[in-house]
């Protein structure tokens, strides 16, 4: 294989890679979520505005696993 | 009635398989990474390091800032007890920065810091949806869509407002010394402490990244993906892909804009947290 080849297949490696962490986490966080929101429906909105809080930190992880792919297509040469 | 149905059904059916068999349109040069090119609209010339030309970035923050601008003098110049829709509706915006974002993340200091959040919000939000709108800045003037969020320059710099207000916020509140001391717990042994503290001036600088890079990257990706799905049309030549993909990026359009509605309250929300944590430190 030509280094490109590599590039491409080290880009889709670390995207879906990288994916699979973030997808639990989110289960996890949105699961326990709508767990405590059934469980006491009188809190949902402080436990609605921490989960989105909680959505933002969580997904970053897969979005550097994104960024990381475009730099190796576009940037590394 | 029910068969004149099942009729309209198989023809519809049939029209669409129909298009499978129809020669697909001339395959033209589309590269998606193409959209987010920025060539000078206007050429200025440099002062020292900066480059102060004008490129479709600095035209949809001008928009967005246009957009806010606007609607927040007409709103306010016209306000009724009895609100109508557009009212109610920058009233419900508002009300959400005020009580959904601020109100509920901070704990002193609603009445300072609430106008950076709010504002922070509204800019975000704006300029994330008027990604949405396809605006003739493209090559040559075609209609593309792009947003200034998606440049990674611009929520750097607006990561950096929040950090800077942060670290001015909690030295106005707590003095420097105190500030500073805080930043590890008081009860640890002191070899420890250090240790902590600098783990906690690490995660300060990450926090600067995550929030600039998680924007800029939501924003991309939607946009990355908008633009494969438009272009698979092109790619596969033929009509009953396009039919077929339309239909998925329209779905994708949808998702897309409640995702520009969640990085706002996100980016706004982050920034809420870190300069409430910074007011009131907890150890």
């Amino acid at each position: 294989m030509n280094p490109a080849a590599y590039r491409e297949l080290g880009a889709g490696l670390a995207m879906g890679l990288g994916a699979i962490g973030p997808g639990i986490g989110l289960g996890i966080l949105i699961g326990k979520a709508l767990e405590a929101i059934a469980r006491q429906p009188e809190v949902s909105g402080d436990v609605r505005t921490n989960m989105f809080i909680g959505i933002g930190v969580t997904e970053a992880v897969a979005l550097y696993a994104f960024v990381v792919a475009l730099i190796l297509i576009f940037v590394a040469k | 009635m029910k068969g004149k149905r099942l009729l309209y059904l198989l023809i519809g059916l049939g029209a669409v398989a129909a298009l499978a068999f129809l020669p697909g349109g001339v395959k033209e040069d589309f590269a998606v990474a193409g959209e987010f090119n920025l060539e000078p609209v206007v050429k200025l010339p440099k002062i020292g390091p900066f480059d102060l030309s004008v490129n479709k970035a600095v035209i949809y923050l001008w928009l967005a800032t246009a957009i806010i601008v606007v609607v927040a003098i007409v709103v306010s110049r016209s306000l009724k007890v009895k609100p109508g829709r557009f009212q109610y509706a920058v009233e419900a915006l508002y009300e959400l920065a005020r009580d959904g974002i601020v109100g509920s993340v901070m704990k002193s200091g609603k009445a300072t810091w609430f106008p950076y959040v709010g504002a922070v919000f509204f800019f975000v939000l704006v300029n994330n949806l008027i990604g949405l709108l396809p605006l003739p800045f493209g090559e040559h003037h075609q209609p593309s869509f792009y947003a200034a969020t998606a440049n990674l320059f611009v929520t750097a710099t607006l990561a950096l407002f929040t950090f800077v207000f942060t670290h001015y916020a909690g030295i106005k509140k707590n003095g420097a010394l105190r500030y500073f001391k805080n930043w590890a717990p008081a009860s640890a042994p002191p070899v420890l402490k250090q240790i902590i503290f600098v783990i906690h001036a690490v995660s300060e600088f990450f926090r600067l990244i995550s929030l600039s890079v998680r924007l800029f990257a939501n924003m991309l990706a939607g946009h990355a993906i908008l633009g494969v799905f438009f272009a698979m049309a092109l790619i596969f030549q033929s009509y009953l892909a396009a039919v077929l993909l339309q239909g998925g990026s329209v779905l994708i359009y949808l998702f897309e804009i409640f995702v520009a509605v969640i990085q706002a309250f996100i980016f706004a929300i982050l920034s809420a947290v870190y300069i409430g944590g910074a007011l009131d430190q907890d150890h």
